[in-house]
């Protein structure tokens, strides 16, 4: 099981992606699957590069896909610090296996979205 | 309508000066800042207009920070540039990193600071760091604030607000706000700003308008919206009122079109305290100009000018020569309120069809007079308008952005949406939208539109254009002719920009700055069309001929220091007259 998964975004003006110049879908759905992963528990992060570029400049896998492929490579995401894939965000079944969870159960919480989720784990 | 003297501002510690681009906040300014000190009063003069020519007007340099003015004792003066403020928080973030990404990340991070709502943010900060200081206000018995232009400042002073409903409401921490993250705990020191600007003991507003129809309107506006806000004493200054003591033909249009638009001051502004300061036929630089602003006598010993060669730059007629050579393409005027994009704009579709060429004219100016041209001899057959209305144009926007990904949303991702879509940046993307569908409808003739879009707005876009060609998967909805008229406008031989502006300094300086931000987008504007020129009415007018001689400066300054290309227009009585007479100059 993967225990931490970070998303790499392009420089964007704000996460949805709205006021940019166009308005992209899936910059909405993964803010909102990240915010629902979020209030589950699971450790998903998003970084944006205009504001966050601190965890670009620490991967240095990341360094080194900016450098060969510019930034029209990002979104990057990485599983424990490991660059995993680049150039669209992660599916809600991806999320599903890296974090253990069944997949029905996770579109579910997608459907129905519930004010806040505290669940806690005790280890 | 009394003429201002400087007894009328005795009553208040802070004034803000507020106006249009080149109404004369800071001569305004100036002149208060300097007769006050001389009264004896410790008086701290601040700039926070981008385009400020403060340090022109004191013939010095200025820090961001107050400092003695030399040559005026108990004057001090600060300068706070938010461009440079939001420089340095760009560079606050990006600099650590300079050595560890790549250029490309660096360059794109760079992009998404440059916006409009960086330098705002960056604005504000300054100005409500300085006005709750207590340790700087304290010493002061004046602080007197040239803000920016009217639609920025009214942006600007309405911010806190939007802030504050922002920070409270939102909990998904979205934020188009983006700059602003983190600032929170500043909520506090922007509510302490609103509340100094809205107390009435302590602040009061000047409008600063100029004897004419546009810049009143707009004064009014501002008088009304910041009303709305709570700044409630409020003095409207008339500046540049003309009394002529000559049969000049140029000087009775003049005189009789100020006196006409200040028929309609009641209208605009009920029972506000209303002065006036008077046309000066010299620039206003250097200390005893200032001080002559307040003298009633002053204007009477009106200096000889100095004999010179008339400055020769092409006529309109000449600029439309060159367009019409290039048998098709989309020509735009860009340029600050105020300054005549649409009667040039007008006037360069008139001319085109004088020259047999289908023209497509599109304004953005709901007001605008644009059909007359319609009338003109040759044109009936060529000539099409269109308007493009920007509060349609977002409200469209957002309807169409709500529908598209609607559908497949939850409620809460249609929040997420909602609140970005509230961004200062949707405007200018709405805009363009519209301006790109109009483009695309005329592809074999000449496109002729009153405004263009910002550097910054085609850098954006090429961003989400390369981001699309390189991740399909992740496609949006850029529509076509969005996609198609970013290479057009980048390509000189089919797409020519001008900037218009009038002979002065601070509609030169707002036009430099429009050019720098274009030239960051490689597109490099092919006219400056210098507007309204007394120097090329030939006036004899002792005061019009000495504001002629005045605009020598700022002529040279354009064809020396910013254009390749200039022409130049008369100064016409007004609008809807001025087109008229401009049809006889496009010929």
């Amino acid at each position: 099981m993967i225990k931490k998964v970070e998303i790499f975004d392009p420089a964007l003006c704000c996460p949805t992606g709205v006021c940019g110049t166009d308005v992209n879908p899936e910059l909405t759905k993964i803010a909102r699957l990240v915010s629902v992963l979020n209030s589950m528990g699971y450790d998903v992060k998003r970084y944006n590069l205009a504001q966050e570029p601190m965890p670009f400049s620490t991967n240095s896998e990341v360094v080194k896909l900016m450098e060969n492929d510019g930034v029209e490579s990002l979104p990057a995401v990485a599983a424990d610090g490991k660059l995993t894939f680049s150039g669209r965000y992660p599916t809600v079944s991806e999320f599903a296996s890296w974090f253990d969870i069944e997949d029905d159960k996770l579109r579910e919480k997608l459907k129905t979205p519930k004010k806040t989720l505290n669940i806690s784990f005790n280890k | 309508m009394k003429q201002l003297m400087i007894g009328d501002f005795v009553d208040t510690n802070y004034l803000f000066f507020t106006g249009k681009g080149g109404v004369g906040k800071t001569s305004a300014a100036c002149a208060t800042a300097v007769s006050l000190a001389d009264q004896g009063k410790k008086v701290l003069i601040v700039s926070t207009d981008p385009a400020s020519n403060l340090q022109d007007v004191f013939g010095t340099t200025l820090a961001n920070k107050p400092a003695p003015v030399p040559g005026v004792k108990n004057l001090y003066a600060a300068n706070l540039d938010p461009e440079e403020a939001a420089a340095s928080y760009r560079n606050k973030i990006i600099d650590p990193y300079r050595n560890t990404l790549p250029k490309a990340a660096l360059d794109s991070m760079e992009e998404q600071l440059s916006g409009a709502c960086t330098v705002e943010i960056a604005a504000f900060d300054e100005f409500s760091t300085l006005l709750t200081d207590e340790d700087t206000t304290s010493e002061f018995d004046h602080i007197l604030f040239d803000t920016a232009p009217t639609g920025h400042t009214l942006r600007l002073l309405q911010l806190p607000n939007a802030w504050s409903d922002f920070l409270e409401t939102n909990d998904n921490g979205v934020s188009c706000l983006g700059p602003l993250a983190g600032l929170a705990d500043k909520k506090a020191l922007y509510q302490k700003t609103v509340e100094a600007l809205a107390n009435p003991e302590r602040t009061k507003l000047v409008l600063v308008a100029r004897p004419d129809d546009s810049t009143l309107i707009e004064a009014g506006k501002a008088a009304e919206e910041l009303e709305e806000i709570g700044i409630r004493n409020q003095m409207l200054v008339v500046n540049g009122v003309f009394e002529r003591s000559s049969d000049d033909q140029t000087a009775i249009q003049l005189e009789a079109m100020q006196q006409e638009a200040l028929q309609s001051i009641p209208a605009y502004f009920g029972d506000k305290p209303t002065y006036h300061l008077p046309l000066v036929p010299y620039n206003l630089t250097g200390f005893q100009a200032l001080r002559d602003l307040f003298d009633p006598e002053a204007l009477e010993m009106i200096e000889e000018i100095p004999e010179t060669e008339p400055i020769k730059l092409p006529s309109i007629s000449e600029m439309i020569d060159d367009l019409s050579a290039k048998k098709q393409g989309v020509f735009m005027t860009m340029g600050k309120g105020g300054v005549g994009k649409t009667t040039v704009a007008a006037a360069v579709a008139a001319g085109l069809t004088d020259r047999g060429h289908r023209v497509l004219l599109t304004t953005t100016d709901p007001a605008a007079h644009v059909d007359l041209v319609m009338d003109s001899d040759s044109g009936d057959n060529l000539l099409t308008v269109s308007r493009i209305d920007p509060k349609k144009e977002v409200e469209k926007y957002k309807a169409q952005v709500l529908e598209n990904v609607g559908e497949d949303l939850t409620e809460e991702e249609l929040a997420y949406i909602k609140e970005d879509l509230e961004s200062p940046c949707t405007e200018e993307i709405a805009v363009f939208r519209a301006f790109a569908e109009t483009v695309d409808q005329a592809k074999d003739a000449f496109v002729v539109i009153d405004t263009a879009p910002t550097g910054h707005t085609l850098l954006l876009l090429d961003a989400a254009q390369s981001y699309h060609r390189e991740v399909e998967r992740t496609q949006g909805d850029l529509p076509e002719s969005v996609k198609q008229l970013l290479p057009r406008l980048r390509n000189p031989e089919e797409t020519f920009i001008s900037l218009v502006t009038l002979p002065e300094a601070t509609p030169v300086y707002e036009a430099g700055r429009l050019q720098e931000d274009l030239r960051r987008a490689q597109i490099e504007p092919a006219w400056w069309i210098i507007n309204q020129s007394y120097h090329e009415t030939g006036t004899t007018d002792p005061i019009l001929s000495g504001r002629a001689h005045a605009e020598r400066k700022w002529i040279r300054e354009v064809q020396e220091s910013y254009s390749r290309k200039t022409c130049i227009i008369p100064w016409q009585a007004d609008k809807v007259k001025g087109l008229e007479r401009l049809k006889t100059l496009i010929k």
